[in-house]
């Protein structure tokens, strides 16, 4: 949180790829598009449904708990404006199933070494303090943290 | 039998080089032209594939050769590009509308992970998902968890291709390495290694196509190899998992690219994965190399790795592939990868490609796929 006491403005990472209010960090969710038409869940708002083009798609929250499907560890820096922990270290990236039958690629939170298929995670949503605003970033973080935590 | 065919191939070693694009472009493109035994001023339009390089980078290269007044245009379809270059070049030559055109791949590109603002969302590269072997690395470890693949399997793909590299002159790196070696290269992403995926880098190389009936008015028609299909797709709905994706379907089952595109060239050739005597595929990373088996008909879903295992592969086994090296060793200068493929196969369809040559082959196969689930396959025969 910002130390001088003022209210910060807060701003969802990418606009419509999560659901619940901002300010009550517990409540917010990852964002689905659900088509009542093929039954696809997809990440993130939309008006159409990216599998079978139709507009019969609303908006759902997603499941805060999920199956780590695959992973990797990202050993160097990736290129571009990261803006994860500096100085950079080796962190676990995965996709995650989720009961919404959907697989969510997202940043998973421990030491890289407890990575396995099949880890139970659930969602974590996270402050990050940019010099305008602080961003609603996400990751996933085992359920049984096991007493370590990165 | 096809009605379009490959009159000469030419291509510019790829590598890290002191050229500007134009230079590497002009060069291959000349290569192609003397090799086809025909004048710049014949060819009645040109493609060149590439997807680093300014706007108009086709004409700019090829005013290098003179002044011409025929359409060129430059097309881009990430790493298959070159797939689609030659069949945008297929269709006119087939259409009647023209009977002789030049299909250049060139790219020239900076050293170490490629710029991510291209293909990722600023959202994806804040949290750390700009890393494309990261994506390959999720696909290998979900292989190995599903089929029993291995490290030492996924080693031993790179260990053939840069083996096979150090008789070809176009390659980056020609060098082998010892089992050992690729197996304690820094991880790159885990479990893919340093000496396990390609590097971007420059190159060039083109071909010169033409209608069977205009071909033999050429004496080049003597060594002329057919293109039996090209084909180019993107990959359906959650049927492929490669960078930018930030999600995919836990229910969805389409084809994948491969399958799908490979499908539709066998379909086109009228031939299966049995009928074809060598192969150049997408080695974006050692593992891709074993899952392309499998997408291609090689052996079936899950025995990649004994296929490796089993040295198959091998230039002297059943089923030859990326006798070039591949792009493990060859670096993947994105629109020049799948010409640099097709030059090798016409090189091996002719028997002149030296130490690496496949006996007997008569067909031959190259194959891209990257981004997007961009997927190319071109079946040549002669």
């Amino acid at each position: 949180m910002a130390s001088d006491g003022a209210v910060r403005e807060r701003a969802p990472i990418r606009d419509g790829l999560l659901s619940g209010s901002l300010s009550q960090l517990d409540g917010v969710r990852l964002t689905g598009c659900k088509c009542t038409s093929c039954g696809e869940t997809s990440l993130g708002k939309k008006s159409v449904c990216p599998n079978c083009g139709r507009d019969t798609v609303h908006e759902a929250p997603l499941s805060d708990r999920g199956v780590l499907w695959s992973f990797t560890v990202v050993r160097h820096r990736p290129p571009g404006a990261y803006m994860g922990p500096e100085p950079f270290r080796p962190f676990g990236l995965g996709l995650v199933e989720l009961p919404d039958g959907l697989r969510v690629l997202s940043p998973i939170q421990c030491e890289v070494d407890k990575l396995k298929i099949g880890l139970e995670l659930r969602f974590k949503p996270y402050l990050r303090h940019d010099a305008e605003r602080d961003v609603v970033a996400f990751a996933f973080e085992p359920v049984d943290k096991g007493g370590s935590h990165v | 039998m096809s009605d379009v065919v490959i009159l000469g191939a030419g291509m510019h070693p790829f590598g890290r080089l002191d050229k500007s694009y134009e230079e590497l472009g002009a060069e291959a493109a000349a290569a192609a032209l003397r090799d086809a035994g025909v004048a710049w001023s014949q060819i009645q339009a040109a493609y060149l594939s590439r997807m680093y390089l300014p706007a108009t980078s086709g004409a700019r290269i090829l005013r290098r050769l003179g002044s011409t007044d025929i359409s060129i245009v430059d097309i881009e379809a990430a790493c298959a590009s070159g797939g689609a270059a030659l069949r945008q070049a297929v269709l006119a030559v087939r259409s009647g509308e023209i009977d002789l055109a030049l299909v250049l791949g060139c790219e020239k590109m900076p050293r170490g992970f490629m710029d991510p603002s291209m293909i990722y969302s600023p959202w994806q590269i804040e949290l750390g998902m700009s890393l494309n072997p990261a994506y390959w690395s999720m696909r290998a470890r979900r292989h190995m968890h599903d089929y029993g693949t291995t490290e030492l399997q996924i080693a031993k793909v790179a260990y053939k291709n840069h083996k096979n590299s150090v008789h070809n002159p176009f390659s980056m790196y020609r060098k082998e390495f010892a089992l050992e070696e690729i197996l304690h290269s820094p991880l790159v992403c885990d479990p893919v290694r340093r000496l396990e995926i390609c590097a971007p880098d420059d190159g060039a190389a083109a071909v010169v196509i033409a209608s069977a009936g205009r071909a033999r008015r050429h004496a080049a028609n003597a060594r002329a190899v057919n293109i039996a299909a090209c084909c180019h797709t993107i990959a359906r709905y959650s049927a492929d998992f490669r960078c930018p994706a930030d999600s995919m379907s836990a229910t969805a089952n389409n084809p994948g690219p491969t399958e799908v595109t490979a499908k539709q060239a066998y379909e086109r050739a009228g031939m299966g994965p049995e009928d074809i005597h060598c192969f150049e595929v997408q080695d974006t990373d050692a593992f891709c190399e074993i899952e392309i088996y499998e997408s291609l008909g090689l052996c079936a879903l899950g025995e990649g790795g004994r296929l490796i295992d089993e040295g198959r592969t091998e230039i002297g086994g059943a089923k030859p592939v990326n006798m070039s090296g591949g792009l493990i060793s060859k670096g993947e200068p994105v629109g020049a990868s799948h010409l640099g493929q097709v030059v090798e196969i016409v090189s091996q369809l002719r028997g002149a490609a030296g130490p690496r040559q496949v006996a007997n082959a008569k067909v031959g196969l190259a194959h891209v796929l990257g981004a997007g689930g961009n997927c190319a396959v071109t079946i040549l025969q002669r």
